[in-house]
């Protein structure tokens, strides 16, 4: 559990690591960024101004060549005519091909990849351990089964069983009210926030068997110590010394690896969204995949700028993820860590 | 156990979880809304056509018929024909399978190169500016999406300085290696094929980059600061013998392990760096089957793909216990 030993190494780890309080930073820029969206985005991020598209990023006007077609005397002429592309000081990192703000559909983008993230990793979690618990605690027939099940689960490429599985059942996604919209304290701003609720469900029920495999491997360790045989011992029933004694003392590794996790899923969640199987359009990936048509035409910000947000929000999660486990020493190197 | 025995007992387990990958794929119909006559029959088709069409597909049978049905046909390498392309799905899947493995082949080798030499300096030079260097290349490694960063080498490499080529395959690495075998010049057919598969590779490669040179840089200072390495020293051994030879020996043991587990991630990415630079393996097929539901073709696929991983991973074990006999005794 967390004693007061575990805070003194986490405080001992933070005071010499530099890249813990860097990532430490990060996440909370993030999760700040992702919780007050609606006051931080100059623009409503699905506003099109079709007039105002394709604006560069501040610092990146220039001019450039445009060809277009016109009749003259009855002849089609091709007429190339030098245009100056000005940055807007209104929109930073410039607008996409429909015109919105790029800087507000970033802000927003932290608000899909974190709940995604977050919700997903929690999923993941609560199948995972219970079910990890009872086969290392009890082993016999329910571990075999257990192992077996992980093996074919491991089978299967998280991003393939995810798209596989959003493909075939759908897009489903919930509207979820906006407080501060509804509060009528950003009055632009997106009334609701799309929740890519299959999107979820898939990324939990493809991530599960990581935290099984984490979670067994504790439970097999601690059902010998003396603490568990004991309590066997006064009489305590099985499912009272896992919840009271096991996980008390296998949470540091699940610990760690949801951190790793959440970072895992907000990179399956970009992947899924680029490839079209998300429920939402406010979302990193999905703004990469638009972006992506606009790259050999000169317009570079539109693809790149999400990229950057969702590697800086990885990083800071990553690098949340090696304070605790430097600190900590779960000894579970490299489990999980993959999209 | 000798280690053919630990090899056999390995391959016994690998058949049942491909059996369980088989029953999975299978499975997958019937957890999804909808009957597979909808993506064959036309949308005004009678209920007789439909009928019709579910006889002909085997639908119309009970369940367990079907799944041994469809048992008893893979066993004979027969995964049905594709709704969309009407072609045997074994034929489509293994023509589809040879562009994906050497992606991620060249991805790996890519990797591995790369990674270990730099784990090894990193760990060596601890807390040097390298050191420094190499921790911050893996992090932003193990943390950049790689279809982003796919764009972005093309938008760097192709769209400005228009050196590599950005879509489709070129020529396969067969065709490389039938130059190269019948002393033909074969300069040009391995310039083009490095044209297309840098870019993808390296797109595909760097996230294992990253995460080979995290894992070898962790343990080879776990393993140098062990015992064995300070009494090696003692007895006057040269210092790159141990480092070489015994630490990283033991360092690649772990390594090893993970990623055999990563192989899923490896494939995966390979989905989307196909889709990225149209690159025509089997990640493309499988997204083109679930968007057209055609699911002769997208459980083949599958079956396909959780076949290769499992094989891998036997191999990965043996090797595993080749390495490190302990574990054969487990």
């Amino acid at each position: 559990m967390v004693s007061s030993r575990v805070i003194r190494n986490l405080k001992k780890e933070f005071r010499q690591s530099g890249l813990a309080k860097l990532g430490l930073a990060l996440v909370v820029l993030i999760l700040l960024t992702a919780v007050f969206a609606p006051f931080i985005a100059p623009h409503n991020p699905t506003d099109q101004q079709l007039d105002q598209s394709e604006l560069p990023p501040i610092g990146f006007s220039e001019t450039s060549e445009r060809t277009s077609s016109q009749m003259v005397d009855g002849e089609i002429q091709t007429v190339t005519e030098e245009v100056e592309v000005t940055a807007d000081p209104d929109h930073v990192f410039g607008t996409d091909g429909l015109g919105r703000d790029m800087f507000s559909r970033v802000v927003y983008g932290a608000r899909t990849s974190l709940v995604v993230g977050v919700l997903g990793t929690v999923l993941a979690a609560s199948i995972g351990v219970p079910v990890g618990l009872l086969a290392g605690y009890h082993r016999g027939r329910v571990d075999d089964a257990l192992m077996r099940i992980a093996d074919v689960s491991l089978a299967f490429p998280s991003l393939v069983l995810a798209v596989a599985l959003i493909g075939l059942w759908g897009r489903a996604a919930v509207n979820v009210p906006d407080p501060f919209v509804v509060a009528g304290l950003a009055p632009e701003m997106p009334e609701s926030f799309v929740l890519p609720i299959t999107v979820v469900i898939v990324v939990g029920l493809v991530n599960w068997v990581w935290f099984a495999r984490v979670a067994r491997g504790e439970a097999l360790s601690l059902r010998g110590q003396e603490y568990v045989k004991a309590s066997r011992a006064l009489g305590a029933d099985d499912n009272t010394i896992i919840l009271r004694h096991v996980l008390p003392n296998a949470i540091t590794p699940i610990i760690v690896l949801g951190t790793v996790q959440v970072a895992a899923i907000i990179l399956l969640e970009s992947s899924l969204s680029f490839l079209g199987f998300s429920g939402t359009t406010l979302s990193w990936g999905f703004d990469i995949a638009q972006g992506r048509d606009y790259v050999s035409s000169g317009q570079w910000w539109i693809a790149s700028i999400p990229g950057l947000a969702i590697m800086l929000s990885v990083i800071g999660i990553n690098l949340l993820g090696d304070w605790l486990r430097d600190a900590l020493d779960p000894g579970i190197e490299g489990e999980g860590g993959a999209a | 156990m000798s280690l053919g025995r630990f090899a056999l007992k390995r391959s016994l387990q690998g058949i049942g979880v491909v059996w369980g990958v088989v029953t999975v794929v299978f499975a997958l119909r019937f957890v999804t809304p909808g009957s597979p006559i909808n993506a064959v029959a036309p949308l005004d088709a009678s209920q007789e056509t439909r009928q019709a069409i579910a006889a002909e597909l085997g639908l119309d049978q009970p369940l367990y018929i079907q799944y041994g049905q469809y048992i008893f046909d893979l066993l004979q390498g027969d995964m049905g024909r594709s709704y969309i392309r009407g072609q045997e799905v074994t034929t489509l899947v293994f023509e589809r399978l040879p562009a994906t493995v050497e992606l991620a082949i060249a991805a790996s080798v890519v990797a591995i190169v790369l990674a270990i030499p730099l784990g090894v300096i990193s760990a060596t030079n601890r807390n040097d500016p390298v050191d420094y260097g190499a921790t911050l290349l893996s992090l932003g490694g193990i943390s950049t999406p790689n279809f982003w960063l796919g764009i972005m080498l093309i938008l760097i490499f192709a769209v400005e300085f228009n050196i590599f080529n950005t879509s489709g395959r070129g020529v396969d690495v067969g065709d490389v290696a039938l130059s190269v075998a019948n002393a033909e010049p074969f300069v040009g057919t391995l310039l083009t094929w490095l044209a297309y598969i840098t870019l993808p590779a390296i797109a595909l490669g760097t996230y294992f980059m990253a995460l080979i040179t995290r894992l070898t840089r962790s343990g080879m200072l776990d393993e140098l600061s062990k015992g064995y390495v300070q009494a090696a020293r003692a007895k006057g051994l040269p210092r790159t013998l141990i480092r070489y030879k015994h630490a990283l020996r033991n360092t690649l043991i772990p390594v090893i392990t993970v990623l055999g587990l990563q192989l899923g991630t490896l494939i995966g990415g390979a989905v989307i760096t196909e889709a990225v630079f149209s690159w025509p393996g089997l990640g493309t097929l499988v997204i083109e089957s679930i968007n057209n539901r055609d699911w002769p073709a997208l459980q083949g696929s599958l079956i396909i793909i959780g076949t290769s991983f499992v094989l891998v991973n036997i191999l990965v074990d043996v090797v595993y216990a080749y390495l490190d006999p302990e574990v054969v005794n487990d």
